[in-house]
């Protein structure tokens, strides 16, 4: 009988399988980025085992927590500190390309014209397809709340509508994101600005898109009963992240969009 | 939803149909419930049949503590009934004397303690102590008594069957 609440992991190959596959991945990268010949495969290669690990490993955790019950309060309060030390690790991530922006862009040099932004740049209309944006994640973060409330009152047809909605503006956002790096009037290497630009809203758009497939997976498991009423913290978690990645596009929108341009 | 069960179903038809499928359904598997099933679709009505078994599940015959199970059950039942299942607080009661020692409960036959003296300004720091059946120990510092109370299965702390 167990005396205690925790969960000690039964042995599993995931957690090396994942340091492999993200070494094949690495030296994939290199090796693409360099023209070694099979880095593309390589690289390609490293991805899928990458994928595949992240997979197997969090089905496991589902299989354990869901299937065999061994999350407890304990062990839920464990993956709550857990889950929020991981957001703040990625506000700091992004602390450090706002570090990036402002610096080149308070004090512009000269060899840019001295200005912001740079000379020669066509900046976007931040009240064009940006502020949609804004507004699209803006109420994604009410749906996404729309849906936690409903598991809370256990209304199961309620919480599935606000959890496809909030994936449904996700993608929303993503496809016009798409659209302006692709109509956009400059690139990634067009000076300070394009790097500074590109690597802020990139790294946002990952974010989004990581963030998609975890509530993706939470429709998946609010579809086969997994969540109740007061045991949902895969759900919680997901939506601690989407808020996360709300609040880093208004500072990217009032930084780089409407500020910076 | 009905939804899955009808597209399984209609994916069993189909395959049933199938004259490619059914040869090779007749040459390779024994005889099943249903023939009409091909080995291939097998992990996928597998997927299918467990879906619909959760669905009916949630249909009514759940309890209020939905499918949970295992140590999380446990913890839940417990609460139901007011007690705890998994006690992490240190315990508390009154000062332990010769006369009435501060009972430990323990699942062997000796426990580590520590003993933070009494309330408010009677406080110490912790002092750590093994507190063994049938010797009632007393603290150095203010001199509270404890006694061992083995609850368990008794005998010496060491490797358990599971953790």
């Amino acid at each position: 009988m167990k005396k205690h609440p925790f969960h000690l992991v039964d042995p599993s190959p995931w957690p090396l399988f994942t340091g492999f596959s993200t070494f094949v991945l690495t030296v994939g990268a290199a090796m693409y980025m360099h023209g070694y010949q099979g880095g593309g495969i390589v690289l390609s290669l490293g991805l899928l085992m990458v994928i595949y690990s992240l997979f197997v490993w969090w089905r496991d955790v589902v299989r354990e927590a869901t299937f065999e019950g061994h999350h407890t309060t304990p062990v839920q309060l464990g993956l709550r500190y857990g889950m929020i030390l991981f957001i703040l690790t990625e506000i700091l991530l992004f602390a450090a390309f706002f570090w990036a922006f402002f610096h080149s862009s308070l004090a512009p040099t000269v060899e840019i014209g001295a200005v912001w932004p740079p000379k020669g740049i066509e900046v976007l209309n931040p009240w064009e397809i940006p502020f949609l944006n804004t507004v699209l994640l803006l109420s994604s973060g009410a749906s996404v709340t729309w849906a936690h409330h409903a598991i809370l009152a256990g209304n199961r047809q309620q919480a599935l509508n606000g959890l496809i909605l909030t994936i449904v503006l996700a993608v929303i956002f993503t496809g016009f994101q798409a659209y302006e790096y692709i109509e956009a009037p400059f690139t990634i290497s067009d000076g300070i600005y394009g790097s500074t630009f590109y690597m802020a809203t990139g790294l946002h758009g990952f974010h989004v898109i990581m963030g998609t497939l975890f509530l993706s997976v939470c429709l998946y498991r609010l579809y086969n009963y997994h969540f109740t009423k007061q045991h949902h913290f895969g759900f919680e978690a997901a939506a601690w992240y989407w808020h996360m990645v709300d609040v880093v596009w208004l500072f990217l929108f009032v930084c780089v969009y409407y500020w910076g341009g | 939803m009905w939804r899955g069960t009808a597209a399984a179903r209609l994916l069993l038809r189909a395959c049933a149909s199938s004259p490619v499928l059914q040869q090779h359904t007749q040459q390779l598997l024994p005889p099943l419930q249903s023939a009409c099933r091909p080995a291939i679709l097998l992990p996928v009505t597998r997927w299918i049949q467990t879906k619909a078994a959760l669905r009916s599940h949630g249909g009514g015959q759940l309890d209020e503590f939905g499918i949970a199970t295992g140590a999380e059950r446990e913890e839940l039942e417990a609460k139901r009934e007011g007690k705890k299942r998994f006690d992490l607080d240190p315990p508390r009661g009154p000062f332990g004397t010769h006369d009435a020692p501060a009972i430990v409960e323990s699942h062997y036959d000796v426990r580590i303690v520590g003993c933070s003296g009494g309330v408010g300004e009677d406080e110490h720091d912790v002092t750590w102590f093994h507190l063994e059946k049938g010797k009632p120990y007393e603290c150095p510092v203010c001199s509270q008594v404890f006694q061992l109370k083995v609850t368990g299965v008794g005998g010496q702390p060491g490797h358990d069957e599971h953790h």
